[in-house]
């Protein structure tokens, strides 16, 4: 079930009704928050519910029992056992197809050539953000900077609850589990900045993203032989875009959901194609996984207080990582290696310049964009030789073919709304917010069906639903 | 302003009579709140000047004490409180009435503005579900026969198809298609421009 699609429009509407006419008794509440949460996933696949309640039992559990504890090391381990069950999960899902075909291929080089188990192991929808949302809790409860959950309902409704289930945001439980102590409020700025946020987020997945996926990315990064540079270039901006709007409108519609239901998640994307250095980007983009990746990975291997090489090679690991998570390819490793090196590069120089700045503002975001786009053809590309063939694409000197005045100007908008003001949605929520119900009705009204109207039929899955 | 309100009036009440809106003409008495000024003797014009004598030597001043104490300042009516802007406002007869006969309640405490803000936002989810369901009325038929044939799908199917329908009767479906035409005009432009996509179409 697509946040874009009629089906989830009409189980929206039912959950909002029952949920606020349950608002008395916040635990009944809850519990039919997380039936429908789990009603949700179940249109996936209904088997994975069941995963879904483990790993949420697990965490919990764990969580208790190292609340329980005093003593330092007693708690270490039980924190390491938590944090091993998750990867368990997780890397047996994700990896193990990935980690038997190389094994394999390993094994034949050296001359022991094996028949390893293969399995053909279905990847659970938005594992790897139920997965890292259970380690966080776990982490936090021993860290102390977070209670460990009064039942286990906050548990299973913090890692199931069913606008950040599948693709994000990674809601921690610092954020979520305050909330769910009580009966939520449903004020005018959340409702508008909701609604608001859910228009905008099906114009961005729907309209920009969609047209630009079937006509010119999908076409061109199939076989980039076919195509000139001017193609291939408009494809590789094209997939810049594509998956900015993709996914910001994901994260923008769970949060615009949660908001309606009276729950508040952090944002995730902060006009990320305006950062002047890749160290920014990645504070801007993805901002949850990004600070999931600071605090539980980068800061854990030592961070930033034993110098620069230190520094580096813990940015560097972390960023390998990141790539690994995103999927079991070595396209993504790669992509996760430019990144990591871009940094190390910006550290380095930083080092020798010192804060003097040496390149000017506007060739910082050229450069840094740039990067970010060599970045996205690794991550787009099938194959590792798929990604060559976009790049020796790009000296192929011929007319374009798919590129048309439209497609363009979607690169334009999409490109151009990172530098619309930084808080628009929050301005534009303090001027409508005390618009009377029936004008603001018709305003959200006439938005979405703009919206609907310019639609392509059918709506592709969002880009981070196989992640 | 004086008058029966005026607490600085020192008039007793029977003499002031009934408030009077208007400011009162000619021969009517009016209230004045300072005392009655008392005639000054005119100056003599003829009378000669006589020549200044030079003054005697100062002799050391002696205090005679008065033998009458001299009347008090009669009471002033000033206010210090008072302000132009407390000018009594009359009230409209008929939102009188409506305040007597639909008394206002208690200002709402928190529970009180938090429902009030649900009911708002409940309202504007309704007016946009009702806003769709008229003027978008065909995505609905569109989506169920994308579904898997059933009871279900077919029985949607087939009263949303008559809903559509009675709508496009009068005109709704008619905004969704405008911006739709104007939408996929803009879609399938080309750099040459139409002219060039024809003629090249039959070359090809």
């Amino acid at each position: 079930m697509l946040f874009p699609t009629l089906a989830f429009g009409v189980f929206f509407l039912f959950v909002y009704f029952t949920s606020w006419s349950l608002d008395r008794e916040n635990g009944r509440r809850k519990l039919f928050l997380l039936l429908a949460s789990w009603f949700f996933y179940a249109q996936w696949d209904w088997r994975f519910v069941g995963l879904l309640i483990l790993s949420a039992v697990l965490n919990w559990g764990v969580a208790a029992l190292i609340a329980r504890k005093e003593k330092p090391s007693t708690r270490k381990w039980l924190v390491a056992l938590g944090v091993a069950i998750n990867l368990l999960i997780l890397g047996f899902f994700k990896y193990y197809g990935f980690f038997v075909e190389e094994m394999g291929q390993l094994l034949a080089r050296v001359g022991w050539e094996r028949d390893l188990p293969l399995l053909q192991v279905i990847l659970p929808v938005g594992i790897s953000f139920f997965t890292f949302q259970g380690i966080s809790y776990v982490v936090d409860v021993h860290r102390r900077t977070t209670e460990p959950a009064k039942s286990l309902l906050d548990v299973m409704l913090l890692m199931s609850f069913f606008p950040h289930l599948v693709a994000g945001p990674i809601v921690r439980a610092s954020d979520l589990l305050p909330q769910f102590d009580r009966t939520p409020r449903l004020t005018r700025e959340m409702a508008t900045h909701g609604l608001l946020l859910i228009v905008w987020g099906l114009f961005k997945k729907t309209v920009i993203a969609s047209e630009l996926a079937v006509r010119l990315v999908d076409p061109v990064f199939f076989d980039p032989s076919a195509y000139s540079a001017l193609d291939v270039a408009a494809a590789v901006y094209g997939y810049a875009v594509q998956i900015y709007c993709d996914f910001s409108a994901y994260s923008d519609m769970a949060i615009g959901i949660a908001a309606l239901l009276g729950y508040s998640f952090p944002r995730n994307f902060d006009q990320p194609y305006r950062a002047h250095s890749m160290q920014q980007f990645w504070r801007r983009w993805h901002i949850s996984l990004s600070s999931w990746l600071r605090d539980y990975l980068y800061v854990p291997l030592g961070g930033g207080r034993k110098g620069t090489f230190s520094s580096s090679l813990n940015v560097m690991i972390t960023m390998l990582l990141g790539g690994l998570w995103h999927g079991a390819a070595w396209t993504f490793v790669l992509w996760g290696a430019l990144h990591g090196g871009a940094q190390v590069v910006e550290r380095v120089g930083k080092r020798a310049f010192g804060e003097r700045k040496v390149i000017p503002m506007w060739l910082g975001v050229l450069i840094t964009f740039h990067v970010v786009c060599l970045g996205w053809i690794l991550f787009r590309a099938e194959t590792f030789d798929l990604a060559v063939a976009m790049l020796e694409g790009l000296s192929r000197w011929g007319p374009a073919v798919v590129t048309t005045p439209f497609l363009l100007g979607l690169i334009v908008v999409g490109l151009g709304m990172h530098w619309l003001p930084s808080r628009a949605a929050e301005g534009l929520t303090a001027r409508l917010k005390d618009a009377p119900s029936i004008t603001m009705g018709l305003l959200i009204g006439a938005a979405f069906l703009l919206v609907e109207a310019v639609r392509p039929e059918g709506v592709a899955p969002f880009i981070y639903f196989q992640f | 302003m004086t008058g029966p309100t005026d607490p600085n009036d020192p008039r007793p009440p029977e003499e002031t009579g009934p408030p009077d809106p208007f400011p009162a003409f000619g021969g009517r008495p009016t209230f004045s709140p300072f005392p009655p000024l008392e005639p000054e003797p005119a100056p003599l014009a003829a009378d000669p000047q006589p020549e200044p004598e030079p003054e005697p030597e100062a002799e050391p001043a002696v205090v005679v004490p008065l033998a009458v104490a001299p009347e008090p300042d009669p009471p002033s009516d000033w206010n210090e409180k008072a302000d132009a802007h407390d000018l009594i406002e009359r009230e409209s007869r008929l939102k009188a009435m409506a305040r007597f006969a639909f008394p206002p309640g208690p200002p709402p405490d928190d529970e009180g503005l938090a429902a009030r803000d649900r009911r708002w936002a409940t309202r504007v989810i309704l007016v946009v579900t009702v806003f769709m369901a008229i003027f978008n009325a065909g995505s609905v038929p569109n989506w169920s026969r994308q579904q898997a044939p059933g009871w279900v799908t077919d029985t949607v199917r087939g009263v949303s198809e008559v809903w559509a329908a009675q709508v496009a009767l009068l005109g709704a479906d008619l905004p969704r298609q405008g911006v739709r035409e104007a939408y996929e005009a803009a879609r399938d432009a080309e750099w040459a421009g139409p002219e060039a996509a024809v003629e090249v179409a039959p070359a090809a």
